[in-house]
């Protein structure tokens, strides 16, 4: 039961609960009138409110799932990914930066400088002449400028009015609640490009992924390959915060999760399986938050910081038997 | 010397947190309000009714939260430790939270006694699962349990809100402590307590020094580390617990004011204690008044302001450490 076919079923499924499930419970029959005739309720829930929610859910969950992988692949940790590292944090406080002092930007754009800079921030405090840093201290130094973030954030929304800073703050939750059809056009077309790119570059991660000094000795410059990935990485994750807010732990979560799903070999599947597992993990985050209570819309934030930081925890004591922490 | 400085620095502190705010209050009306006090003067009622609360809130929770970030740091032998940044701030805000909305109780002092096993219950975690108790293990594990147990926190009490549709106030209670509520707090109580877990700690430090030497030499010198580790559980369950009840999380100010203590009196645990105090209720009544004043006329939370101090602390010590080459 494990291969490519068994994820893309899941995600196809998954696709159909989140659709049929929710506040209100649609038939499979009146969906797929809906579908087919374009009239009816299962019309209304595809066209405008589930369908574009979903799409959306896909997108970002794939972009931060990838990003996710790159960054595991990358620093050869599987604690290493841009929710742990702070980049999400970054993408997020460039947003209420945004909100509070009225800046008119797109959001893509201010998430991905956002991210950006929580990224070079780590990279600066860490960085030392002639040295790799350890994953370990970029790491910790990424938690750091997470924790910083996340305290200016909170600040910034003390500049809100009150019914701005409830909504601000639920979107620092991770929310994909009222999303519409340019949100989710947006992550695909920004994310199907970004993922080109890093799929461009996996020749590149098969290298680094020897180590720094046998990369070096097939010819690569290391830290310009390094700092490419790296980059486009962080704009996957952007990317996935522009339309989603910075939701915890999928990035975290996908990658392991989606090698285990496929048993994917070549550094190309896996990446590939980290996206559809994140796709998987935010689709069914926000499923479970919007349907489980009746009633009360919950973030999916909140849902996949109950289900991570479990997960997490067990990370933590695997990684220690291993004696690789 | 240096002792003398932080003593003149603490008291440099307790003056501006008491004539910084809305009202401005001169050094005299105060004198006045202490020794003829006029209710129907408004300058004198403000000091009574609102700074004094407000400066012991200040001065209880600070120097209880020095103490347990020092406790903390010696204990696990990491300088990233802090009762905010593990999460035993969390689990005491938590229970308290739960204390006030599920079981609906509005009587302060009783409430605040559930933040003692909050405390304790996500100390209990976050040591054992993040094997903070061996001091062998790097930071890195139990810097990462703190934050997977603060995320895990976070995500229930922001369910908790959305469901109860509670105001956003409860929300800014959980991410960040204050001292405004002061005067509806158990104040004497707490400083009781946290006076108790102060000298408790003060009591076992020679057993956690000797500790730092390694299990193996340290049992050679008569120390059971099983004993000594509870009772520095125990240490940071008071002192936490209390900051928490008057005070709400306050992050950060027990990470940076270990490493000051170290730098003016050195490696002797009981002085860094007694310092670690001083220096953490003077911090965070600062961080108190820079938060009345840097966006006035509202007002910033302590407990943000200390965050936004203590982040690039973090920082400095988190690249100082370089866990990848130790572990």
């Amino acid at each position: 039961m494990r291969g490519p076919v068994f994820m893309i079923c899941l995600l196809c499924g998954t696709v159909v609960a989140s659709l049929i499930f929710g506040q209100s419970s649609l038939s499979i029959a009146t969906l797929w009138e809906g579908m087919t005739t374009g009239t009816g309720p299962g019309a209304l829930m595809i066209n405008t409110i589930r369908g574009p929610r979903v799409v959306t859910a896909f997108g970002a969950g794939a972009v931060l799932g990838l990003s996710g992988a790159l960054f595991q692949a990358l620093f050869r940790n599987p604690l290493a990914a841009p929710d742990i590292m702070g980049f999400t944090s970054g993408a997020g406080l460039a947003i209420i930066i945004a909100v509070a002092f009225g800046i008119n930007a797109p959001m893509p754009l201010v998430a991905a400088i956002g991210g950006l800079v929580a990224a070079g921030c780590v990279g600066l405090i860490t960085h030392q002449k002639g040295h790799v840093p350890a994953p370990l201290t970029l790491i910790l130094v990424g938690l750091g400028v997470g924790f910083f973030s996340s305290a200016l954030s909170t600040f910034l929304l003390t500049l809100l009015a009150h019914n701005e800073a409830a909504e601000a703050q639920r979107w620092l939750t991770g929310s994909l609640a009222a999303r519409d059809w340019s949100h989710a056009t947006q992550v695909w077309i920004i994310g199907g490009v970004l993922t080109a790119v890093s799929l461009g570059q996996m020749r590149n991660l098969a290298a680094l992924e020897l180590g720094p000094d046998l990369a070096a000795g097939l010819g690569l410059r290391v830290g310009a390959a390094r700092w490419l990935l790296s980059g486009t990485a962080v704009l996957l994750a952007a990317t996935g915060v522009a339309v989603a807010g910075p939701v915890p732990f999928v990035a975290l979560m996908a990658g392991p999760m989606g090698i285990r799903m496929t048993g994917a070999q070549s550094l190309t599947s896996k990446m590939l399986s980290g996206a559809g597992a994140g796709a998987l993990v935010l689709m069914l985050a926000d499923l479970a938050a919007r349907a489980a209570l009746p009633g009360i819309q919950l973030p999916a934030g909140v849902m996949t910081g109950i289900l991570g930081a479990p997960y997490l925890l067990w990370r933590l004591s695997r990684e220690m038997k291993r004696g690789e922490l | 010397m240096r002792f003398a400085g932080i003593v003149i620095l603490l008291i440099i502190a307790v003056a501006l947190a008491l004539a910084v705010g809305a009202r401005s209050i001169p050094p005299r009306i105060f004198l006045e309000a202490l020794t003829h006090y006029d209710q129907t003067d408004p300058a004198h009622v403000t000091v009574a009714a609102i700074r004094m609360p407000r400066l012991f809130a200040g001065l209880i929770a600070g120097a209880a939260l020095g103490v347990a970030g020092t406790v903390m740091q010696a204990i696990t032998r990491n300088p990233l430790a802090d009762p905010g940044i593990l999460g035993v701030n969390s689990g005491a805000a938590f229970a308290l939270l739960l204390g006030t909305t599920l079981l609906g109780r509005s009587d302060q002092a009783m409430v605040a006694l559930l933040t003692f096993p909050g405390a304790a219950i996500a100390s209990i975690i976050v040591f054992a699962l993040g094997g903070g108790l061996r001091g062998d293990v790097g930071p890195v594990r139990l810097t990462l349990a703190g934050a997977a147990l603060n995320a895990l926190l976070l995500s229930l009490v922001t369910a908790l809100v959305l469901v109860r549709q509670d105001s956003l106030e409860v929300f800014r209670f959980w991410v960040a402590g204050s001292l405004t509520q002061a005067t509806t707090r158990p104040l004497m109580e707490m400083a009781m307590v946290a006076s108790v877990g102060g000298l408790a700690a003060l009591a076992i430090a020679p057993q956690i020094e000797a500790l730092s030497l390694g299990s193996a030499l340290s049992r050679g010198l008569g120390t059971r580390p099983g004993r000594v580790q509870a009772g520095a559980l125990a240490v940071v369950t008071l002192t936490t617990g209390a900051a928490v009840a008057v005070a709400g999380p306050i992050a950060f100010l027990g990470l940076m004011v270990p490493p000051l203590a170290r730098l003016i009196v050195g490696h002797w645990l009981r002085m860094e204690l007694i310092v670690s105090a001083i220096l953490g209720a003077t911090i965070l009544l600062f961080a108190d008044v820079l938060g009345r004043v840097v966006m006035a006329p509202s007002e910033v939370r302590a407990g943000i302001m200390t965050a936004l101090l203590g982040g690039p602390v973090f920082l400095w010590v988190a690249r100082r450490l370089r866990p990848g080459a130790q572990s």
